[in-house]
């Protein structure tokens, strides 16, 4: 039993070094050889999958890109797969960027979706704005006055010159709002500053980090929903029945998570075994 | 596949293995990618920032094409800034749709300011600039956060425990239970933050329990972190995946190869050196006996 | 003196109550200039102070090479960096005027910019963050031990939510949980009564409870529901998580908002150095 003990306690103590390539290999080997595991949407993501589909054909969809590519695995599946489904179903839509980066991600999804997959007309089915710098004062601006904010598109063309944009003067001339977001700026100024004041409705696809700060809004009715993280993302997957790269991720992410569960316990276990120790000692 | 891809490819692949190095120890391959992503991190964010809304909004309302035609020409100023850069302001003024609006020399003059205040002596340039960011920073908040985060978090809590028609308790469902833990785990929480009075009797009992919600949400919080994290490591594990095709000339597995062989001799080298230097340290302590 | 600190302090409170009463008051002249220009000026100035921010890190690293401080050979490394990229930025398009005009050529493909994002900044920034998988594993491994009740309550929250969110989750049945639960159980009985005999009738008593009750129901993966981890994750994250997330948020909201008042009413001076 004591050699049992010694071994858990070596364990406890090893290099985390071992730890690391422990974490490297469960992740990279299950990216090489999938299993394929069930992906079961949850209530959150319906929800935002339920009001896109409920909206008229034709709306006014105005989405916007705020994550770096540091946080692309969990963000770009989510707005590949809403831009999907937004086109499916023949909405217009808009595309803003609080960040930066966001203008890469979006060129990226739009290279993508709408000209590869579905052949969309720019200017005709959707628009890029672009990105603006001010963060609140960017959401504020769109929501008072969107015209003085963007005069030209990511492009340099401008917006008065682009069929879309005819009738489109403020955020209330949209019939839905989605924000792939990975901080701040973000899904929250976005319900601050637009969504709650107009009434217009929002989700918003975000990442592991963020869910526990916008949930509040989610429960509250200020957000009709909320994609949390790659899971979130690949459950959007199963629901517009088209597998990306976040559903390819889930056999490594459920492999990682068993093993640090594992990990925490062996932990446990040999802090117990010490604890005890030194109370007999 | 284009020369400047497949460079690109092997460029990311070295940059990356510099940064994960790190978790081995701390050396030359991880500094030199860090400071690399200092210094290109600078040069990106104010190239974007420039070419997004210095350019197009603030230069554009004061040289805009609009007012400029072939007979009036452009101002002396225009015609010097263009001779010195012809991408920044174009022949025939800037196109971006705007009127000419004298106006903003305000935050021209305010933003050169800040950028003066890199000189020591002047430093106190920037605060006019940070305190019209900051004035209006506070303004937009202060609405925005009691709107959404307190005003409309308390209509939220504010949930109906009285509904006979709902279940006493449903896992997936509003139910009277679900309610009232809503209720009960938000007030006890917030009492919990409440510092003003001693936390005993009924009081301490409510921070208890508010204790008790904090930490289920805590942990929450870390079950999330540590996925997050993964998904990310999973993100650059599909890069690396990626360039190690043959399309890419295999880098991954060339460039690990090489960081794996020279960290392990620049390792192996040190271990010589210090038991060099032991048996040195040795020798001299036997030889002072 | 009045130019270090009484301006900026007036600015601070001319700018933050007219940005304030912009909210409730209609009159068009103040929503006109709190909605559009004053957001514009707010862009262009968080613009300017970002470039005086990435302007500011370079003269640190100039100065460290000036004055030959330690490490300062990779100070030459982050300066060429820079120099590279407002080459990319500034000097160097690499692709004509008719594939991108200069402000476009920040998105377009082909471009030097384009292609410094795609590999360089893009994947040193990614990597950088995803390094935090590793020691959020290396930490719960070393440091997440339960000490109390409320650390216990932290750990089986996280678990529930880290193994119930993921699909794997989904394929662990209720009754391997209540397998489970009758065994933590048993342990913790062992610790308490300290008497082999109770606790090996009561681990025996629930381990044949379960296993009559999983023959008699077939074994369902997924009843009773409240034994089903994706089941019993969708509670907590909705309900308990909420509770307490919620609680955080509008002690967070009330101190923003007092903080806000704070600056505007000029008794909050840190960003003059007070």
């Amino acid at each position: 039993m004591s050699k049992i003990q010694d071994t858990f306690l070596k364990i406890g103590s090893i290099d985390r070094r071992w730890i690391f390539l422990i974490i490297a290999a469960v992740v990279i080997v299950p990216l090489i050889f999938p299993v394929g595991l069930p992906i079961r949407p949850t209530d959150t993501t319906k929800n935002v999958y339920d009001s896109i589909e409920k909206l008229p054909a034709g709306s006014n969809v105005l989405l916007s890109v705020e994550y770096s590519p540091s946080t692309r695995p969990e963000n770009h599946p989510m707005t590949i797969s809403i831009l999907r489904h937004l086109f499916k179903n023949n909405h217009k839509v808009f595309i803003t960027c609080l960040w930066p980066d966001g203008q890469f991600m979006a060129q990226d999804a739009i290279n993508q979706v709408a000209k590869q997959e579905f052949n969309k007309t720019y200017g005709v089915d959707y628009v890029f704005l672009g990105f603006r710098p001010g963060n609140e004062a960017v959401v504020k601006g769109i929501v008072s006055n969107l015209r003085k904010l963007y005069t030209v598109d990511v492009y340099q063309k401008k917006i008065d010159e682009i069929p879309l944009m005819n009738g489109i003067n403020n955020f209330k001339d949209f019939d839905f709002l989605f924000s792939s977001s990975a901080g701040f700026p973000g899904t929250i100024e976005w319900v601050q500053y637009a969504s709650d004041p107009t009434g217009i409705p929002m989700a918003s696809g975000v990442t592991s980090i963020q869910v526990n700060e916008v949930m509040p809004y989610v429960q509250a009715g200020q957000m009709v929903g909320v994609l949390a993280g790659m899971p979130g993302a690949a459950e959007y997957e199963a629901l517009i029945d088209q597998k990306g790269s976040a559903t390819s991720g889930m056999d490594a992410q459920s492999v990682a998570h068993l093993v640090i569960v594992l990990f925490i316990i062996l932990g446990n276990v040999s802090f117990f075994i010490e604890r005890n120790r030194s109370k007999k000692y | 596949m284009e020369f400047s891809t497949i460079l690109g490819a092997w460029v990311a692949v070295f940059l990356t293995f510099g940064i994960f190095s790190y978790l081995y120890k701390d050396n030359p391959f991880y500094k030199f990618a860090e400071h690399l992503f200092v210094g290109v991190s600078a040069g990106y964010w104010t190239a974007i920032f420039f070419w997004t809304q210095i350019q197009p909004n603030l230069f554009g309302r004061l040289f805009p094409a609009k007012v400029y035609g072939p007979d009036s020409g452009t101002p002396f100023i225009y015609n010097l800034l263009s001779f010195i850069s012809n991408s920044v302001f174009p022949e025939g003024g800037i196109d971006k749709g705007h009127d000419q609006h004298f106006i903003y020399l305000i935050p021209l003059a305010l933003g050169m300011m800040m950028l003066l205040s890199l000189i020591p002596s002047i430093n106190w340039f920037a605060r006019w600039g940070i305190a019209y960011t900051v004035g209006m920073a506070a303004g937009l908040r202060a609405y925005g956060y009691l709107n959404s985060n307190v005003i409309g978090q308390v209509k939220g809590t504010a949930v109906n425990i009285f509904n006979s028609s709902l279940p006493f308790f449903s896992l997936s469902e509003p139910s009277i239970f679900n309610n009232m833990i809503i209720i009960v785990g938000t007030i006890c929480g917030l009492l919990y933050f409440y510092f003003s009075k001693e936390h005993t009797g009924i009081l301490g009992k409510a921070s208890k329990v508010g204790i008790y919600f904090l930490m289920i949400s805590f942990g929450a919080s870390f079950g999330f972190a540590v996925m997050g994290r993964i998904s990310l490591l999973i993100g650059r594990f599909n890069d690396l995946i990626k360039f190690s095709s043959t399309e890419y000339h295999h880098a991954t597995f060339w460039v690990l190869t090489a960081v794996i062989a020279i960290l392990g001799y620049a390792s192996y080298q040190e271990k010589e050196n210090k038991s060099q230097i032991a048996d040195t340290g040795q020798d001299s302590v036997q030889e002072e006996e | 003196m009045i130019w270090k600190r009484q301006i900026p302090i007036l600015i601070v409170t001319i700018v933050g109550w007219t940005t304030l009463l912009g909210w409730f008051i209609d009159q068009p002249d103040i929503q006109e200039f709190v909605n559009d220009d004053a957001t514009q000026w707010f862009d262009i100035l968080a613009s300017f102070a970002i470039i005086l921010g990435a302007l500011n890190l370079i003269k640190l690293q100039v100065q460290k090479i000036l004055y030959q401080k330690p490490g300062w050979i990779y100070s030459v490394v982050a300066v060429m960096g820079f120099l590279f990229a407002i080459t990319a930025g500034f000097f160097v398009k690499g692709v004509d005027d008719s594939v991108a005009q200069w402000g476009a050529h920040v998105t377009t493909d082909g471009t030097l910019f384009k292609w410094m994002f795609d590999y360089m900044f893009s994947p040193m920034s990614a990597t950088m963050f995803s390094l935090l998988a590793f020691f959020v594993a290396s930490a719960s491994y070393r440091a997440f031990r339960i000490r109390n009740f409320e650390a216990t309550l932290l750990l089986v929250s996280g678990i529930i939510i880290m193994v119930g969110r993921v699909p794997i989750g989904s394929v662990i049945s209720s009754w391997f949980v209540m397998y489970l639960i009758v065994l933590s159980a048993g342990i913790y009985i062992n610790v308490w009564k300290k008497d082999m005999n109770t606790t090996f009738v009561f681990v025996a008593v629930g381990i044949s409870i379960v296993t009559i009750a999983g023959f008699m129901y077939g074994w369902p993966i997924d009843k009773p529901g409240i034994f089903y981890l994706p089941a019993i994750q969708e509670w907590i994250y909705y309900y308990p998580n909420v509770a307490g997330a919620r609680s955080i948020m509008i002690g967070i909201g009330l101190g923003i908002f007092a903080t806000s008042i704070r600056y505007i009413l000029g008794i909050e001076r840190s960003y003059i150095g007070e």
